[in-house]
């Protein structure tokens, strides 16, 4: 799944120097959004996830990687509870909690829980529907009519996906008609019309060329200063360059959570070290 | 082509190891995957080549239709019966007067039994002026009706003995086919002189309009001094009454001008014949005098039998196709899928068997529940019409409408689905906002095919649709359903059996068949067209 070469996705910057991860985030301690304690999660009989526990940052990005089946986006979907759409899935032990309320309380409502906690697909998946339209589909099923509301909000989100310039004139056509770099951007604007707290990526850029990887990678450091990012990656330079958290997972298991340059630079555990520096995964 | 089977010449003995060639199997000089591909392609050439059969045959057997009717118009007007039939239209147009007058009785005499509480004797002995004034109004035409019998016998004696030549002349030349040139010429054949015949019958053109004039007089007469009724919505029926009648009055001149100006010699143009069949209002065989192929009534018939049919079976099919697709529980899906396509299973003459002795029965007897009667034409008194055979007929597009609709909202991807629960969608906003737009085109072509299937069943409509052969009344707005109709595969399964080949209702039938194969074509051509743009926006 690597097909973001480092070299060809931001010359500038390099495995060696991650721009974000650098000391100073470690230095001041930010206050946890999500709390995932002792999760233990299954898909029928089959035991996908052991014993989470972890500590997401407010505001950061965080980025969970780890080889293929290792339960990275299946903790990303239980997060929104997207896993409640497929049928035997079910969290047997544990709890997540966001802001001190666990999600999967008997009170929470999981319509509710998605508009805070919104999703980025790793394939772009804009509706068959206007630009205009896609974005404010979020808005539309809340109910809201106004046009000038509405027209605000598009230009608002496609301007925080970074995608207004290149379709403020074409906002009345169909979204397939975008390249594949644009769709991306445009499901982000999607994303954060509805203003959600937390945007999980699930492999955003894992269709994208390398150029189209590097704008959504810019607008990955725009967004984490309004919201809290998740983002599983198959790419560690990905997760080097753009990511202040770094979550390995192996099996199933949590197996190192750290400051970003601490797991490259730094691992602790040997699994870690093996995975991070290619010998396997 | 798979590529030329290899020589074994060309194996070289010495190269034992990298063996890539083989010595392949032949039969009759063709290799194994050659005979495989002529084989399944053979198959389909056979299907072709049946269409194309199918084709070719209803065209040849239908083509020749519009020259017969031809044929069949210009002795209608040769032999004077157009001319007759100018006159007999008053006539008739003045039988529905008397009907109409018949039905203001009738009301009159509920009037006065129901709501003033009068014994039926008594009523009737007020209603004596009135049945002398409907008497007086029924004999006003009695002038017109004896000249327009006579010109009748005039002009069907002569159609007869054209229809007698004929006969005469397909027996000579039978016989001359045979040889037998002496019977030949001794069968003798009368020609007839058309334009002297019809002369005799348009020359009592005076006589009658001395007919007409008083006849015209004696009704403005009757129209001045209508009898008093006493209520007043009786009482606008009359006036109702009055206004048809002076309008009927008014058309006179045009109708003596219309047959002062008949020719019989003017020809009949073959896009008469065409025109005669797809819009003529009557569908008239074996009539001692006009047989008429006109169409309408039965595309009417097809059409609202379907529509009936439609209105039923989308919203059952679509709707249990959004539900097994989008709502099911895996047990539901495993049991309600194979339900329904099931009934497609049930053969088309036991689900008629069902229509005639249950379903139609059942409607009718319905239809005069005192807590149903708003809805429009109930109660109804005909077992078999229009809406016992749309419901059935609803009943067999629904499998095709729901697996086809199904098959395309499956086909809307899962990624849509997940995007837009993602951003906090309930399951119903994501049906009707992201699924069913998504997977409309599909949808839409499932109707046609429903529709096409619909259209071309026979069985059920034969049997329930009640087999009356006249435009619907749509007058009667919705209540439109509950009267019988005949339909295009109706007539044809009913008439065929019986009619000589070769002759021209037996080419009608052609052309009726004919017309269902462009509609079925039509279409799927548009299904497929649909289906495919889908495909396109989606991919």
């Amino acid at each position: 799944m690597e097909n973001t070469s480092p070299a060809a996705a931001a010359p500038t910057r390099s495995l060696a120097m991650p721009l974000r991860a650098t000391p100073k985030d470690d230095a001041e301690p930010v206050p946890t959004l999500i709390d995932v304690r002792n999760l233990d999660f299954y898909y029928g009989a089959k035991q996908a996830l052991f014993d989470i526990n972890i500590e997401i940052p407010d505001r950061r990005v965080t980025a969970f990687i780890g080889p293929s089946g290792c339960g990275k986006s299946t903790l990303l979907r239980c997060l929104n509870r997207m896993n409640d759409l497929i049928d035997g899935t079910a969290v047997k032990r544990g709890a997540i909690k966001i802001r001190d309320i666990d999600i999967y309380g008997p009170s929470v409502d999981p319509i509710e829980l998605r508009k805070r906690v919104g999703m980025v697909f790793q394939k772009s998946n804009p509706f068959p529907k206007s630009i205009y339209e896609n974005i404010i589909y979020g808005l539309r099923i809340q109910g809201v009519k106004s046009k000038t509301k509405l027209d605000e909000v598009v230009e608002k989100s496609l301007r925080g996906a970074a995608l207004w310039d290149e379709v403020k004139d074409r906002l009345h056509e169909s979204g397939l008609g975008l390249s594949g770099g644009q769709q991306q951007r445009l499901c982000i604007a999607r994303t954060i019309a509805v203003e959600p707290e937390v945007i999980l990526m699930d492999e955003p850029c894992s269709a994208l060329d390398p150029i189209a990887t590097a704008k959504v990678e810019e607008l990955i450091h725009e967004l984490k200063k309004q919201f809290t990012i998740i983002i599983v990656t198959h790419s560690m330079q990905q997760a080097a360059r753009c990511s202040d958290r770094t979550a390995f997972f192996y099996m199933g298991k949590l197996i190192e959570f750290d400051a970003t340059h601490n797991i490259f630079m730094n691992p602790k555990n040997p699994q870690t070290e093996a995975y991070v520096s290619g010998r396997f995964g | 082509m798979p590529p030329e089977s290899t020589e074994t010449s060309v194996v070289d003995s010495t190269a034992t190891s990298f063996r890539i060639q083989k010595e392949r199997t032949q039969f009759l000089g063709l290799t194994w995957d050659e005979c495989i591909q002529w084989f399944f392609g053979g198959n389909a050439l056979v299907a072709v080549i049946i269409l194309g059969l199918i084709t070719f045959f209803l065209f040849r057997e239908g083509s020749s239709f519009f020259g017969q009717n031809r044929d069949n118009i210009t002795i209608y007007r040769l032999a004077g019966l157009e001319y007759v039939d100018l006159g007999r239209q008053q006539e008739k147009d003045h039988a529905a007067l008397s009907r109409y007058l018949a039905d203001v009785r009738l009301r009159t005499h509920q009037y006065y039994t129901v709501q003033v509480g009068l014994p039926a004797k008594e009523a009737s002995a007020r209603l004596k002026e009135f049945d002398l004034y409907a008497e007086r109004f029924a004999r006003a035409s009695a002038s017109i009706r004896e000249q327009l019998s006579e010109l009748s016998e005039l002009a069907t004696d002569i159609k007869a003995r054209h229809l007698e030549n004929q006969n005469l002349a397909e027996k000579r030349r039978q016989l001359l086919a045979a040889g037998k040139k002496d019977e030949a010429a001794a069968v003798e054949i009368l020609p007839i002189d058309f334009p002297v015949e019809v002369a005799v019958i348009t020359s009592t053109l005076p006589a009658y309009a001395e007919a007409s004039a008083s006849f015209s007089k004696s009704l403005e007469e009757l129209v001045a001094a209508p009898p008093a009724l006493p209520d007043p919505e009786l009482s606008a029926r009359l006036g109702r009454f009055q206004e048809l009648t002076r309008a009927f009055i008014a058309s006179f001149p045009e109708t003596l001008a219309s047959m002062q100006s008949w020719d019989a010699t003017v020809p009949v143009p073959l896009s008469q014949s065409f025109s005669a069949f797809i819009f003529g209002r009557q569908w008239l065989t074996a009539s001692f005098w006009q047989d008429w192929y006109g169409a309408m009534p039965l595309i009417a018939g097809s059409m609202l039998v379907s529509l009936i049919a439609l209105v039923l079976a989308v919203p059952l099919g679509v709707g249990a196709a959004i539900y097994v697709n989008q709502l099911a529980s895996p047990v539901e899906q495993r049991v309600i899928k194979p339900a329904i396509e099931f009934i497609s299973a049930i053969p088309s003459v036991v689900l008629g068997f069902f229509g005639i002795a249950v379903l139609g029965e059942f409607l009718r007897i319905a239809s005069g529940w005192s807590f149903l009667s708003w809805v429009p034409g109930f109660p109804f008194a005909e077992r078999l019409n229009a809406l016992t055979a749309g419901c059935l007929l609803g009943l067999i597009a629904v499998p095709t409408i729901f697996t086809l609709a199904e098959d395309a909202i499956n086909n809307v991807p899962r990624a849509f689905k997940e995007a837009s629960y993602a951003l906090g969608a309930s399951r119903l906003q994501t049906i009707i906002r992201i699924i069913v737009p998504a997977s409309l085109s599909g949808i839409v072509s499932a109707i046609l095919l429903g529709l096409g299937r619909v259209i071309g069943e026979t069985m059920v409509v034969l049997l329930c649709a009640g087999n009356r052969i006249a435009i619907p009344d749509f007058t009667a707005g919705l209540g439109v359903v509950t009267q019988p109709v005949h339909t295009m595969t109706g007539i044809i399964a009913q008439e065929m059996g019986e009619v000589e080949p070769g002759g021209i209702h037996y080419r009608a039938l052609f052309v009726v068949g004919l017309l269902l194969f462009f509609i079925a074509l039509i279409l799927n051509y548009f299904a497929q067209k649909i289906v495919r743009k889908y495909k396109v926006s989606i991919g």
